[in-house]
């Protein structure tokens, strides 16, 4: 069953000299699945992100997520349907310095009107299942960049995201810390269907993923199966 | 309906949440600065429009207490003296909270000041000579108090005068040059009435209330000034000195209820000419200085609220992209403002109240009206705490306002 389907999606940039960086895709994602969008520096993958997370609008062309029809949202309603059904791992952790990795994890929840008690023990045992249950009361400057992207990943999922978008998630870690978060993504995929979907251009975390598909020049060059 | 107050109690929850963070765990300097600054720019407020309320309120005090007292009942029009004026004054005062009351004589007059009896270099001055019983007089005002040379008048004295600082000159008078110019005390000086009598007088005392229009009489007493007239039991005026808790329109209502119709019955304010047109000055410069006082402060807060969502556009893109109402964000910055601006409120009134109306207090400033100290008006207080709380809300949601209508695209990536 797809979770997502695309249909005709165009993407052009206004300005001096337009830019048209999706020339209309068509695709679908299933439920469950773990899909990365490769190709090279330009070739319109974070655009296609971007459209996909409701964070910008197509310029024309269909975004079905999760049965609902995202071009007939208004601005608050988008807002809302990323609070519940969507999670987001930016490049840079993305994660607010003033508060510790507990409370960055809860913040969603709060938003969603939980109570103190509950917010709290989803946000310990979605850092538990990162791995941070001990840095939960850490301060996000007293944490690496991949405990921080792993904190960012408890966030995104707290609120129990239909679907994960993860923009190049490793983009600023080391190689260790890389294959912690990739394996952390693929075990959330395995083990909770989690739909992942993932914009990288390094060629090794291809392997986690289920299915790839590759944007060259704004249009869906090739799809690639792994499992 | 009552989704909506659940959606608002939540979203304030939230925005409460990240001030009290963005606070508790943000940056100490800029926070201590902020308040620093907003503290100043509300004592700048404050200490200005108290000063203006210093001097107004000084201004008044002294119309009360050395030149005309409260009420003042002058004769009816087109009568030159009040009649039977023993009777009147025991009348007025029977009176539930009249304090006292005293009755003057006025008379035109040429003051004739020779300072070396050489008939050279002689000053002269046409001038209103008043008269005081000094007996009823220190219940009504305080002229004795603010002798500055020499003593007061006694009630005995016949070939006596008192002359305000204006009149005799010296002790920084406003009108110097009009004055006798250096009058001393126990020198003589003599007075053509108006009547053509002439009398010569000591100059028993020299008074200095540091009023101008009080410090401009002269008085004899009241005996010297029947005998000059050849008038008994009239006045030209009495003052009427009451209880300050109850407004002196009551009184000029109860004092033409007990039978006060023929004589007109004014209230001091009408008496203090220029002073009155000064307050409103004072008036319109404090409401301009507070204005400018109110836009510093909010330009203040503006700009560290401007700088703080400048410098988190991302973080704000990032919790847009998170699912974050713009309500929340605008509201978490709002807090954030109020809470600078009710910090250097509260800081402001202990400096203000704890530090300075003291030191004030102990060390008033020295104006042509008196010795000024700070004053500080509860209505005032409400009005300037009232604008920094609306100031700081428009100076926090303006520049959240604008970096939260931004795309998130933009917001987070430039």
């Amino acid at each position: 069953m797809s979770i997502i389907s695309v249909s005709g999606l165009k993407k052009t940039f206004d300005g001096a000299v337009p830019v048209e960086a999706l020339k209309g895709l068509d695709f679908a994602i299933e439920e469950g699945e773990f899909l990365a969008i490769m190709g090279p520096s330009g070739s319109g993958k974070s655009t296609l992100l971007h459209m996909l997370a409701l964070l910008d609008d197509p310029t024309s062309g269909a975004i079905i997520v999760d049965g609902t029809d995202i071009s007939r949202l208004s601005s608050s309603q988008k807002t809302s349907f990323r609070l519940n059904k969507l999670g987001y791992v930016f490049q840079e952790y993305a994660l607010l310095p003033e508060l510790n990795a507990l409370e960055n994890v809860y913040l969603p929840l709060m938003m969603l009107g939980a109570t103190v008690k509950g917010y709290e023990k989803a946000a310990r045992e979605m850092l538990e299942t990162v791995g941070l249950g001990k840095r939960s009361n850490h301060l996000i400057s007293q944490m690496s960049g991949g405990e921080q992207q792993r904190v960012a990943i408890a966030r995104a999922l707290v609120n129990k995201s239909k679907i994960l978008f993860a923009d190049e998630p490793c983009a600023n870690l080391d190689t260790r810390n890389s294959e912690i978060v990739m394996r952390l993504l693929r075990q959330l995929c395995e083990e909770f269907k989690q739909t992942i979907i993932m914009v990288t251009h390094e060629s090794e975390h291809r392997q986690h993923a289920d299915r790839i598909l590759w944007i060259k020049d704004g249009l869906l060059d090739r799809e690639e199966k792994l499992r | 309906m009552q989704l909506n107050i659940k959606d608002i109690w939540n979203d304030l929850r939230v925005s409460l949440f990240l001030v009290y963070k963005a606070i508790t765990r943000g940056n100490k300097f800029t926070l201590i600065l902020t308040i620093l600054v907003t503290t100043l720019a509300f004592i700048n407020i404050i200490f200005i429009s108290s000063i203006m309320n210093g001097a107004i309120s000084k201004a008044y005090q002294q119309a009360k207490e050395n030149y005309v007292s409260n009420i003042v009942v002058l004769p009816g029009i087109d009568e030159k003296y009040i009649s039977q004026v023993s009777q009147l004054k025991t009348q007025i005062n029977t009176l539930p909270g009249v304090i006292s009351c005293c009755s003057r004589y006025a008379a035109q007059g040429v003051l004739r000041y020779d300072p070396d009896k050489d008939g050279n270099d002689v000053k002269e001055k046409a001038w209103n000579i008043k008269s005081i019983n000094p007996e009823e007089e220190v219940k009504v005002t305080n002229l004795q108090n603010y002798i500055v040379e020499g003593r007061y008048l006694e009630e005995t004295d016949r070939d006596q005068i008192l002359l305000g600082r204006e009149i005799s000159g010296g002790y920084g008078a406003s009108f110097e040059l009009s004055s006798l110019k250096g009058a001393r005390a126990g020198e003589e000086i003599t007075v053509i009435y108006g009547n053509g009598v002439k009398r010569t007088y000591t100059i028993k005392g020299i008074y200095n209330t540091m009023f101008p229009l009080a410090d401009l009489n002269v008085y004899v007493t009241e005996k010297e000034m029947e005998s000059v007239l050849q008038l008994h039991n009239r006045a030209s005026e009495i003052l009427v000195k009451t209880d300050a808790s109850v407004p002196e329109k009551v009184y000029i209502e109860r004092l033409r209820q007990m039978g006060i119709e023929n004589e007109q019955i004014n209230i001091w304010f009408e008496f203090i000419g220029y002073i009155s047109g000064l307050t409103q000055t004072f008036d319109t410069i404090k409401g301009i200085i507070t204005f400018i006082g109110l836009l510093v402060a909010g330009i203040t807060i503006f700009i560290v609220i401007f700088i703080a969502t400048v410098n988190r556009r991302r973080q704000i893109g990032i919790l847009k992209a998170i699912g974050m109402k713009e309500r929340i964000i605008i509201m978490s910055y709002i807090f954030q403002a109020v809470f600078y601006a009710l910090f250097g409120v509260t800081a402001g009134l202990l400096i203000v109240n704890f530090l300075l109306v003291p030191y004030f207090m102990r060390h008033p400033f020295p104006m042509p009206i008196g010795l000024v100290s700070l004053a500080l008006v509860n209505r005032d207080l409400a009005v300037s705490v009232f604008s920094m709380i609306l100031v700081s809300i428009v100076a926090g949601f303006i520049p959240s306002w604008m970096v939260t209508r931004q795309n998130i695209i933009k917001a987070i990536w430039g």
